[in-house]
């Protein structure tokens, strides 16, 4: 593991001096590097985007206030340093005669709810900040220029207001037993959120827009031909078709991910999605959300992964992120998510025996 | 006044853990183990479901009076286990572990997760490849720590 973290520090010295020597002379040209490179193609001419991709990283969608965009070399090393350190940390044998964990929970934060989450060995969540143009990023969000999501307009808060019990597509799971004062929360599976109903990945992974979770398993792959691309999700094993060329659906076709249609605007996939239905609510999104992903090849080895997402009703204005999307030797697995879904069984029946208990309470 | 003792005790999580690293799951971890309820597993693995969207591993544990109890324990994403290497054969029925978590909510079950799981000597059956968004394994007080009445 030691060696492992040496050559981690190795790559990224190398890393930082080949940006260090490259960088500022793409930087003098007024157009991107990207621009630069010819992309291998298919025999319509069109660049082949094929390939498996491992989204996982540790930038965050949005960055603190008033922090830059782009981080220097010594602040990402040292964070991914720090990363590095709590993972080999994870490894590290505990004490076999150890006790149970402390009654009342263990005072874990987020998605581990008090009870814990996973020791590392679980987790694949990645460990270095997304590369573009040569930049280590603080965040996905490129605008606005603050890295961060616009403000929901009145109408917007009014809305997740009156839907605060019902948890959106990339609901970060809340600290159990948060999520119990939105009344009737357990009340019926369909009041759960989709990732716990394994209707689609948790943090947007299905996308559109293809977020990474931050946890475990942000595989994707690309097939694609003249007329269709097909975008495979690992988590929760969706297949999205984007259509080429082609004209949206009627807009009484509702579907989980939206109506994707494509066309290429130079050497990049531009991909066009509308028709959700009213249950994806992407950060609380309307049935109307619109989210437009652009797809550049930028070397044999990444493709540049952009995205625009606006819905009126939702933000004040149109906000856009961008990432790498590394491409990657590993297989994606099948992840049939009902197979074993028994947490959502636990959690309901865990509800009512709560139910039981208060009834009992309430009439002693 | 469960409620109550929870909330403080949420409370003063909140306040003491601050810059926690993005994390989501499949789901609320608290939503489906009671924290009330915590476990010490010691046993053999009996058995190991290799599913998603979770694996859960089946552990035959020895009671005080003598009887026997299997426990499942829920643990990650088994792909992701497999993209490191581990497979369904690499923990072999009989093997003894370790196991620290909670109950599930449900009581009538005999289920928890898997905080850690561990052989008998405290290494990790586990051992990651990247990051965690949970906290160190091991930062609970040890003097704190209450054995399970089960």
């Amino acid at each position: 593991m030691r060696n492992r973290l040496v050559a981690l520090g190795g790559v990224l010295a190398l890393a930082a001096l080949l940006v260090s020597t490259v960088i500022p002379a793409a930087a003098q040209s007024a157009k991107p590097a990207s621009k630069a490179y010819n992309p291998p193609r298919l025999p319509d001419g069109h660049p082949d985007l094929q390939g498996t991709y491992d989204l996982a990283t540790i930038t965050p969608v949005e960055r603190a206030a008033g922090t830059p965009l782009v981080l220097t070399k010594e602040q990402a090393l040292k964070l991914e340093t720090a990363r590095a350190a709590q993972r080999e940390r994870g490894d590290q044998p505990i004490d076999g005669n150890r006790s149970a964990p402390p009654k009342g929970g263990d005072g874990s934060p987020g998605a581990a709810g008090n009870v814990g989450g996973y020791n590392s060995g679980w987790l694949d969540p990645g460990s270095v900040f997304t590369v573009v143009n040569g930049e280590k990023r603080a965040s996905l969000i490129v605008d606005p220029p603050d890295g961060r999501v616009p403000p929901v307009t009145p109408e917007g808060r009014q809305r997740m207001a009156a839907f605060a019990a019902r948890p959106t597509s990339d609901a970060q799971e809340s600290n159990d037993p948060g999520l119990e004062k939105a009344p009737g929360a357990y009340d019926d599976p369909e009041r759960r959120p989709l990732g716990e109903r394994c209707m689609l990945g948790f943090g947007s992974t299905s996308g559109p827009p293809a977020l990474p979770d931050y946890f475990y398993n942000n595989l994707h792959q690309i097939v694609q031909t003249p007329d269709s691309v097909m975008i495979l999700t690992e988590m929760v094993h969706d297949a999205r078709i984007v259509r080429m060329n082609a004209h949206h659906l009627p807009k009484t076709y509702r579907l989980w991910l939206g109506d994707s249609v494509g066309h290429w605007e130079g050497d990049t996939l531009v991909v066009d999605t509308t028709n959700f239905t009213d249950k994806t609510r992407f950060r609380g999104s309307t049935e109307n959300l619109h989210v437009v992903e652009r797809f550049t090849r930028v070397d044999d080895k990444t493709l540049l992964y952009r995205f625009t997402i606006d819905d009126p009703s939702t933000w004040t204005k149109p906000w856009t992120g961008e990432y790498a999307w590394p491409a990657t030797d590993k297989h994606i697995y099948e992840y049939a998510c009902h197979e074993a879904n028994y947490a959502l069984m636990d959690i309901l029946k865990g509800a009512r025996l709560r139910d039981q208990e208060q009834a009992a309470k309430s009439t002693k | 006044m469960r409620t109550r003792f929870l909330t403080l005790v949420l409370g003063a999580a909140a306040t003491l853990l601050t810059a926690s690293l993005p994390a989501a799951a499949h789901h609320a971890f608290g939503a489906e183990f009671d924290a009330t309820r915590p476990v010490l597993l010691k046993g053999r693995i009996v058995k190991v479901e290799w599913v998603n969207p979770h694996t859960w591993i089946h552990v035959e544990i020895m009671k005080p009076d003598g009887s026997k109890e299997v426990w499942m324990v829920e643990g990650g994403s088994p792909n992701s286990l497999l993209r490191r290497g581990a497979t369904k054969n690499s923990f072999p029925v009989g093997t003894e572990v370790v196991v620290d978590g909670y109950q599930a909510r449900d009581h009538s079950e005999l289920r928890a997760n898997a905080r850690n799981v561990t052989f008998t000597d405290g290494r990790k059956l586990f051992l990651g490849s990247t990051g965690t968004g949970a906290p160190p394994e091991d930062s609970f007080p040890a003097d704190k720590a209450v054995t399970p009445s089960k």
